[in-house]
């Protein structure tokens, strides 16, 4: 008899829980995913668009697009509105007794519970109980989701707004000494959503220590920083005027030197996260025990067997993070329960730094048999070399062997060739890339799985010029003994430029080493970067171990005079504004400025891959973030992509390997096919395909790969003989369905999603596209003939696209039919809507 | 611009790392959360608690002593309140008032007070022999008030039960107050008595931030009344007097007093709920409001049993808003109420108080501290509030059913 396929239970259907799901498809595996609430998606499913004209970047709309394929996956039971009852361990596994009556009996169970948002009736001094104008910034979400934060303001034209910070964070009194680490995101991208939606709002936040980290938050403060006021100094009370009912805060006025009282018409707090609430029970019967904050992000506590958490119900995390935890947890079961598989692939690996030196590790120790491609940087050639050599990976062959045996044999591998190569091009798709290259003159080929770029970027050492000639870089300083060090040393961080997460953290260890050999240590910063579970903690510990931290609000504020021994610095320090510091020092030391500079786009080329706006590796777009790219197989790593740290590293390793093993699973059917009879090979399709799925056969011929396809039919859109097809999709067959009505054109992954649970009022008629550049002129001429009284397309902020440009091509398509002579105005249009914009939705077609 | 050199091991730095409570100034996040706390609110001047952490924690003596911020704090603990990381505002300004350099800027008033209570026992120069006097004359006074020639205002009788600790106030211009007092004594139908060897609750020691002097100062009250083998001691409405008594003494005399310290309201009300006192609410037949005074509530968490017997003898007690923790100073502590040149200064310190009374519309308010409800019928008066102003425990006496 065929023993009982094992069971999963997944509690709760948040980001975490359905990406921890999703990674159960195609198994034998019964997997149960129970909310709580009526619907899936969790507190993300809430969460409003934060696009302004363009994507930016919060992943919200994820958790829509994420619910509708939870229905489709076949091993795969939802309870919703259903909670645990009872849970009990059993020789047989986790039983646990449903709220519906339903009985499961589970070999895992995944705790994906999610978190709850600070309550700030809790302090007192807020009156966010009191005031309908004190808000969280929970509940501006859902103002701005439902369009009503106009009502709330009465229409001001120009209301004064202010953000407060850390409400409930980062706070020891009331045992919170962690920071949230998304509410200044948050905070960042509704104030700028604000500036958005109302152009003349006077915006303020009030910050502790801005969290600028990851590529598209650094970006984000560029643009604010110009349209909203940043202060730095949180208001711990909300006073209210007694005649006029305004708020007000009073904040230290540097300029009078007195407390000046500003007003404002709406004042949204920034709460932070905390453990669910209804979980304390859940826990003790799973027999785990959460750190004091009630999660599970610190060694303290207790994960018993059988049980993985995943989200933020391990500890405060944004959405793509939540995301990536729930495949984990998903790929940790499935190798637990031996259900793993490890595709007979290769696995190139870009870079030869200590980040693609841990990546290599990693990946060998899993079997897969690795090729390095490492930068000469005179060149910027990629020079390849077999894992084997490379010294710092002495280790790789005894895990190899023993995990596979004779088939990475050292010998098998092309060493002998395979020096000083420069990477030509990587052709092909997911599973069988040929990357073409030269070495010693002589073009050469490498067949593999699956590409992952683990370079690094540049580090600039800000040291040896200048007043800095005698300063002494951070990696430098972390070098020597502590017992060694100067006497006196101050580490000036932020001053090229907001410093990356890695460096403020190497500072902060850095200071409580040589504080312990009993150095004097002064960090002077714009602002300390508190990541991580154990940020704040290290911070404490840093002051209290009495590392002196002293704040400048603009590197004009310090004037450093090098001397003929250490340094003499006068300082305005940040919240002593009325004279001058002066300091003086044995050694001054810098951390490198880390960033780009055109180093990547050689790479970004031949990977077809765009770069972000500062010319790191991958786009901010959260489709395929945190590690993938829309070229299925490729990968990317380490600081190459993004502000990384050890810990992000070793966690992006894992989200890389647990996608390696399902690299060949089954594929959806694409659907598109060409149609050789009328293909006149002009390749157009082959270039313009953003997936690069479309390879040229050994026929020469345009062949569209299932493997690399999402399906996003610009080819079929874009072709000029019209010989891509889609089953039952052609031009005429979408536009013989168009009557004499207003016609949405949607993309199924936003606008679709956001249409699901809406009734569309008479005359109107919504048509799903695989994506919004699906349309092409015939098809709107075609549906105008038809009688189409109006014409909305509806995808994607542009940013959003999982098939990158979709929108981008959309729109410029609309804009040339527009143009056309007897197109009347107004009868065809584009109109961005995420799959969380049902309110906008539903007002776009309201009023067409 | 004028420089200065951080020192953390100046002498602010030193004195503030050997406290238990206040070595955490270090742990500042700079977070700025006091800043909108201070009860100065939006006005020129004043204090700025950030400011004045940084200077401490930077160990930048001189120029917080420069600042006059030191002596320009009401020492209220507000900010405190608000702070993430438990700073004692309150320690860091006693301190940085205690320190030598600071001696210049202690006022006037606060330091003959000091010297005339430590040579004679009292603030105001009362000698014991002036006490003696002042107290029998108001004792036979009493006889008639109650009409029983057995009551009494009785001083240094050994083996009382409760020694009642005045303020300076009641032995001077104030008496009346005192023989209100007297009647709820009277009616607890307990043995009392006064001591001729202290005669005040007051402890300026504790403004000037002198371990030294507020430990002097408290054992004059300690050592009689243990002493004359009392059980309670009962503290006249004072906040500063309250907080170091009930709240600081373990720690400043080095040990536990042999007596417990109750405040008059609190002692009153336990008595009030033993069913011995009985209080008749129409003699104040209006609805109430009550001040938090600093050191009673915020400093040393009594909140209850002042609004509990205003219950019992007003129609009906009313909260300011805000109130409890987040309660406003009267604008007058931290030793600026007893500090004569500071009047001005004190309607400006007044005036978030003043907009929070005239806000509650009512005309009466209560406080179980004399030295708020001096500045408080001072605002009263300069804003035109037309509030009248009592103390809980005179309410109560006044309302008392014998």
């Amino acid at each position: 008899m065929k023993e009982k396929s094992p069971s999963i239970l997944i509690l709760g259907g948040g980001v975490a829980g359905m990406a921890a799901a999703r990674s159960l498809k195609n198994q034998d595996l019964s997997v149960h995913l129970v909310e709580k609430d009526d619907h899936l998606g969790g507190k993300a499913a809430l969460w409003a668009c934060m696009a302004t004209d363009t994507c930016k970047n919060c992943g919200a709309c994820l958790s829509q697009e994420m619910a509708r394929q939870m229905i489709d996956q076949n091993n795969l039971t939802t309870h919703l509105k259903t909670k645990i009852d009872t849970l009990k361990k059993t020789s047989k596994g986790i039983e646990a007794l449903l709220t519906s009556g339903t009985t499961i009996t589970a070999d895992k169970v995944i705790m994906a519970t999610g978190f709850d948002a600070f309550n700030p009736a809790q302090l007192t001094s807020l009156h966010w109980k009191d005031h309908k104008n004190i808000i969280t910034t929970a509940q501006l979400n859902t103002l701005i989701r439902e369009e009503g934060l106009n009502n709330l303001l009465e229409n001001a034209q120009s209301p004064k707004i202010a953000f407060i910070q850390c409400v409930g964070s980062r706070n020891k009194k009331l045992k919170k000494d962690y920071c949230s680490q998304v509410c200044c995101k948050i905070s960042m991208r509704q104030a700028q959503k604000l500036v958005h939606n109302i152009p003349d709002a006077q915006i303020t936040l009030f910050y502790m220590d801005l969290q600028i980290i990851g590529k598209e938050i650094r970006q984000t403060l560029n643009l604010l920083s110009k349209q909203i006021n940043l202060v730095q100094g949180i208001p711990a009370e909300i006073l209210e005027d007694p005649d006029t009912h305004t708020l007000t805060l009073v904040t230290e006025d540097i300029t009078t030197q007195s407390r000046s009282a500003g007003q404002f018409d709406l004042v949204v707090l920034s709460v932070g996260m905390e453990s669910a609430r209804d979980m304390n029970e859940t826990t003790t019967l799973l027999e785990a025990v959460p750190n004091d904050w009630g999660f599970f992000n610190t060694k303290d506590a207790i994960v018993s067997k059988d049980l993985y958490i995943a989200g933020c119900a391990a500890g405060p995390k944004d959405i793509l993070t939540s995301n990536q935890e729930g495949k984990i947890a998903g790929a940790k079961i499935l190798e637990d329960l031996d259900l793993a598989e490890k595709p007979d692939i290769n696995v190139a690996i870009l870079g030869d730094g200590p980040q693609a030196d841990i990546v290599t590790q990693a990946v060998a120790a899993k079997g897969y048999p690795v090729y390095i491609f490492s930068t000469t940087p005179a060149a910027k050639a990629f020079d390849m070399k077999p894992a084997q050599d490379n010294p710092p990976l002495s280790n790789i062959k005894l895990t190899r062997s023993k995990l596979t045996g004779s088939k990475l044999n050292r010998s098998k591998l092309p060493r002998s060739t395979l020096t000083g190569a420069k990477i030509l091009a990587v052709d092909g798709t997911a599973g069988n890339f040929s990357i073409h290259y030269e070495s010693r003159g002589k073009k050469e080929n490498l067949t593999c799985g699956a590409v992952i770029a683990a370079l690094e970027p540049c580090s600039t050492p800000n040291t040896g010029k200048g007043e800095f000639q005698t300063a002494m870089d951070l990696n430098t300083f972390s070098q020597i003994s502590p017992g060694d060090l100067p006497e006196k040393s101050l580490i000036l961080l932020d001053y090229f430029g907001p410093e990356f997460k890695s460096s403020a953290r190497q500072a902060l260890t850095v200071a409580l080493a040589a504080r312990k050999a009993k150095k004097e240590i002064t960090i002077l910063m714009n602002k300390m970067l508190v990541h991580g579970a154990l940020g704040q903690r290290h911070y404490d510990q840093a002051r209290t171990a009495d590392i002196l931290f002293l704040r400048f609000n603009t590197p004009e504020d310090i004037k450093i005079q090098p001397q003929a021994r250490g340094f003499h610095i006068t300082l305005k320090e940040a919240t002593l504004p009325n004279f001058e510091l002066a300091l003086e020092c044995d050694c001054l030391v810098l951390p490198q400025s880390i960033n780009a500079r055109g180093k990547f786009e050689t790479i970004a080329k031949i990977l077809r891959l765009p770069l972000d706006q500062e010319g790191f590796l991958q786009s901010a777009n959260v489709r395929h973030r945190l590690i993938q790219s829309h070229r299925k197989g490729i990968f990317f790593t380490g600081t190459c992509h993004d502000e990384i740290d050890n810990h992000d590293l070793k966690t992006e390793i894992q989200e890389i390997l647990s996608a390696l093993a399902t690299l060949d699973s089954p594929h959806q059917e694409t659907k598109v096919t060409i149609d050789e009879k009328k293909c006149a090979k002009c390749l157009t399709c082959y270039r313009i395909c953003p997936h690069s799925a479309i390879i040229l056969n050994e026929k020469m011929r345009p062949q569209i790969m299932a493997n690399a396809c999402f399906s996003c039919q610009l080819c079929l859109s874009n072709c000029p003989a019209y010989a891509i097809e889609s089953q039952g999709f052609t031009n005429d067959q979408i536009a013989d369905q168009v009557t004499d009505q207003v016609v949405i054109f949607a993309c199924e992954r936003s606008c679709a999603l956001a249409a699901e649970n809406i009734v569309l009022p008479e005359k109107t008629q919504l048509i799903t596209l695989p994506c919004a550049c699906r349309i092409s002129c015939d098809m709107i001429l075609k549906s105008l003939i038809n009688g189409a009284s109006k014409i909305i397309i509806s995808g994607c902020h542009e940013g959003n696209c999982r098939s990158m440009e979709g929108s981008t091509t959309a729109r410029s398509t609309i804009n040339a039919i527009a143009k056309m002579p007897g197109i009347k105005a107004d009868i065809i249009r584009w109109e961005p809507v995420a799959a969380n914009e049902t309110h906008k939705f539903w007002r776009i077609i309201s009023k067409a | 611009m004028d420089n200065a050199k951080i020192d953390t091991k100046s002498n602010l730095s030193r004195l503030l790392n050997q406290l238990s409570l206040g070595d955490n100034i270090s742990e500042c996040l700079t977070c700025g959360a006091c800043n909108s706390r201070c009860t100065w609110f939006d006005g020129e001047g004043g204090p700025i608690p950030r400011q004045m952490v940084r200077m401490a924690a930077l160990g930048l003596d001189d120029k917080l002593v420069e600042s006059g911020m030191l002596w320009d704090c009401l020492i209220c603990n507000r900010c405190t309140q608000g702070c993430p990381m438990g700073i004692t505002m309150d320690i860091i300004v006693r301190r940085g008032r205690s320190l030598g350099i600071a001696a210049g800027q202690i006022p006037t008033d606060i330091e003959k007070g000091i010297k005339s209570r430590l040579e004679t026992g009292d603030v105001n120069g009362l000698t014991k022999e002036e006490f003696v006097e002042t107290v029998e004359w108001v004792s036979e006074e009493f006889v008639d008030e109650v009409n029983d020639p057995k009551a009494a205002i009785p001083h240094d009788k050994k083996g009382s039960k409760f020694l009642y600790l005045p303020n300076p106030r009641e032995l001077g211009i104030n008496l009346l107050h005192l023989t209100a007092m007297g009647k709820l004594f009277y009616a607890m139908e307990e043995t009392w008595t006064m001591s001729s060897f202290h005669t005040d609750v007051t402890n300026w020691g504790y403004f000037v931030g002198r371990d030294e002097i507020a430990r002097k100062i408290a054992s004059m009250v300690v050592e009689p009344a243990e002493n004359l083998g009392i059980q309670t001691l009962v503290l006249s409405e004072c906040g500063h007097g309250y907080h170091v008594l009930k709240f600081l003494l373990p720690e400043l005399i080095g040990r536990k007093p042999k007596f417990d310290v109750k405040s008059i309201p609190e002692l009153t009300l336990e008595y009030a709920k033993k069913g011995v006192l009985k209080f008749d609410p129409s003699i104040h037949p209006y609805k109430i409001a009550y001040h938090d005074p600093c050191n009673i509530a915020r400093k040393s968490g009594c909140y209850d049993a002042p609004r509990q017997l205003l219950d019992l003898c007003c129609q009906e007690t009313v909260e300011l808003n805000p109130n409890r923790e987040d309660g406003i100073c009267c604008g007058g502590g931290g030793g600026i109420l007893q500090d004569s040149t500071s009047t001005k200064k004190r309607k400006i310190t007044g005036k978030p108080k003043a907009d929070q009374m005239k806000a509650c519309g009512l005309k009466h308010l209560a406080t179980a501290c004399l030295s708020c409800h001096r500045q408080l019928g001072e605002l009263s008066n300069h804003f035109k509030l037309g509030m009248k102003v009592d103390t809980v425990a005179s309410l109560a006496s006044e309302s008392l059913i014998l």
